[in-house]
């Protein structure tokens, strides 16, 4: 690495990312003969050395079921699993390890809340209030209950900016509000929603909470007591844990009202052909064989990203966005989309007269990995009045020449199809 | 026998070219070429329309002489030549002939190299045509009235 690039990325406080990028084994590779430049941490983020180690060793060294079996290995794989659980609810800030359910990703923590909560709470003509910048995964379940209860969808709009338009949202609240699903920060537009403010108003109102935190997980320190919100979720592998782990917290007192979501082995207490009796949570919620290796590899990031703390990934990545505000908006024709202040490390952007998809398909052969579509928000591609966008989406190993290396692409990609 | 002279034509040429960006400048004139002969714009409905994550496709077709045949165009320049390709390459072929045309048929025209994503596009492409001429067949038989926008 030349000193040029060194000088470029240091950070303006202490946060060593070329240390944290050897970390990272896959950075060091290359696509196309080019150095890999990964800023699409907004669907995927890369694993560290502690997590795949976590991994490798649970299933080299120390597998088997949990929760049952009387033999060491059963007793320190659960262990392990527990352990993990622990981990997560200290990193949230949650009063129990109970109020943390494992589930296989955030959309199916959704699920739950929809199935479980939403069946046994929620009845025909309720009100349901989501916004108009939500992912799929927390629209399509409230839709689902739309259909089998006649709950009624509610949505919250943004403004040209892409911040979320709180007078319309508390003109929304009503007698008959009885659930507020929506996300911590968006993951087209980086909008960071102002959640406390948002549990407060719901629960004035008499309604349930419930925040999507797959991205607002990942760029902040998130305290699930300070919100107070009845439901937080989000997902493991975009916090630099293996993929098929979610997670959703839920306050004690609101998940001991819901019924399981799914039965089977695990989450019962007794079983009679007769009858069944089910676990307290959070194993009510958990039928089945949970994704151990999973749980234990999220359990490392959480270890790792804890190291540093979020305040300092959080304050370093927003050096990296700042310097990409700046870098990319000397580009002809770049058009930020999503610029809400205080926004996340979340770049939407479009080319004028490029489709998306050809810019991306350029800049990925000069080794960018950057997302390109509706980033499953179609109807927030409808609000925009776009197709699609591209984004870059900033992790705690992104550096400043990365975002050279992605303008610099861009560039190419004007000459090569403009 | 199966007429796939443009397809060989296809495979040949990018066979020639062994350094990707000229694969990748060829793509491209094949959408600048298929931009000459501009894709009216009625016949970009939602019934013609190839649903995808990441760009338009749109998709007519027709059939004379109980042979099929196709145009498409994309929003996106890339696909556009892509869909070129691939609408050329399969247009003339019986029901039957479309049905023999494999997965391999697109593996063969060696464009793993444009990204997999985009070959996967070209596999799903190849499945909606092969859909469309099978399904002419099924409902419709020969039309001889021009092409038509499909219903898929």
């Amino acid at each position: 690495m030349t000193e040029q690039i060194k000088a470029t990325n240091q950070a303006n406080f202490s946060y060593d990312v070329e240390a944290v990028r050897a970390d990272f084994p896959i950075l060091s590779r290359t696509v196309y003969d080019k150095p890999l430049v990964y800023l699409d941490n907004g669907a995927s983020a890369q694993k560290p050395k502690a997590v795949i180690e976590a991994v490798r060793f649970c299933y080299e060294e120390q597998y088997a079921n949990v929760h049952r079996g009387a033999h060491y290995l059963s007793g320190a794989t659960t262990d392990a699993f527990e352990n993990a659980r622990v981990k997560v609810a200290r990193f949230i800030n949650a009063a129990s390890d109970d109020e943390i359910v494992f589930t296989h990703n955030a959309t199916e923590a959704i699920n739950l809340v929809a199935a479980s909560y939403g069946r046994a709470h929620l009845q025909a003509g309720d009100e349901i209030i989501i916004s108009e910048m939500e992912h799929h995964a927390n629209i399509v379940p409230w839709q689902m209950l739309r259909k089998e209860k006649g709950v009624v969808l509610k949505i919250a709009p943004i403004d040209d900016a892409g911040a979320l338009r709180m007078d319309a949202f508390e003109a929304l609240l009503g007698d008959k509000t009885k659930l507020v699903a929506i996300t911590h920060c968006s993951n087209v537009l980086g909008t960071v929603v102002p959640v406390k403010k948002i549990v407060q108003l719901g629960h004035a109102a008499g309604a349930r909470v419930m925040i999507d935190g797959s991205q607002g997980i990942v760029h902040a320190p998130v305290d699930v007591r300070d919100i107070g919100a009845d439901f937080y979720v989000f997902t493991g592998h975009k916090i630099y844990g293996p993929s098929g782990i979610g997670v959703l917290h839920g306050r004690m007192e609101v998940l001991e009202t819901m019924p399981p979501y799914q039965g089977g082995g695990d989450m019962i207490d007794r079983v009679t052909f007769e009858k069944t009796t089910f676990k307290e949570p959070p194993h009510r919620f958990e039928a089945g064989t949970p994704p151990i290796v999973q749980v234990i590899g999220l359990g490392a990031a959480i270890d790792y990203v804890a190291s540093f703390g979020m305040e300092t990934i959080a304050a370093y990545e927003h050096e990296v966005l700042t310097y990409a505000n700046e870098r990319l908006a000397d580009i002809d024709g770049f058009r930020f989309v999503g610029t809400a202040p205080g926004k996340g490390p979340i770049v939407s952007f479009l080319v004028d007269g490029l489709h998306p998809l050809d810019v991306a398909t350029v800049i990925d052969r000069e080794g960018v990995a950057c997302r390109v579509g509706h980033h499953c928000a179609e109807p927030l591609m409808d609000r925009l009045g776009v197709e699609g966008t591209l984004r870059a989406s900033i992790g705690m190993y992104n550096t400043k020449y990365e975002i050279d290396v992605l303008a610099r692409a861009v560039e190419k990609a004007k000459a090569k199809l403009g | 026998m199966t007429d796939l002279s443009r397809y060989e034509e296809f495979v040949e040429a990018l066979e020639m070219l062994d350094d990707e960006e000229m694969r990748f400048e060829y793509i491209l004139d094949l959408a600048k070429r298929h931009k000459d002969d501009p894709f009216p714009d009625e016949w970009m409905t939602d019934a013609n329309l190839m649903h995808g994550c990441m760009s338009k496709v749109w998709i007519v077709h027709e059939v004379r002489n109980g042979r099929n045949y196709f145009r498409g165009c994309s929003d996106a320049a890339i696909v556009n030549g892509l869909v070129a390709m691939m609408t050329e390459s399969f247009s003339g072929l019986t029901a039957e002939e479309l049905r023999a045309i494999t997965l391999d048929h697109v593996r063969k025209l060696n464009l793993g190299a444009l990204t997999t994503q985009r070959q996967v596009g070209m596999m799903a492409m190849l499945k909606h045509l092969q859909k469309l001429g099978v399904n002419a067949l099924a409902t419709k038989g020969d039309r001889d009235d021009g092409l038509q926008p499909a219903v898929s």
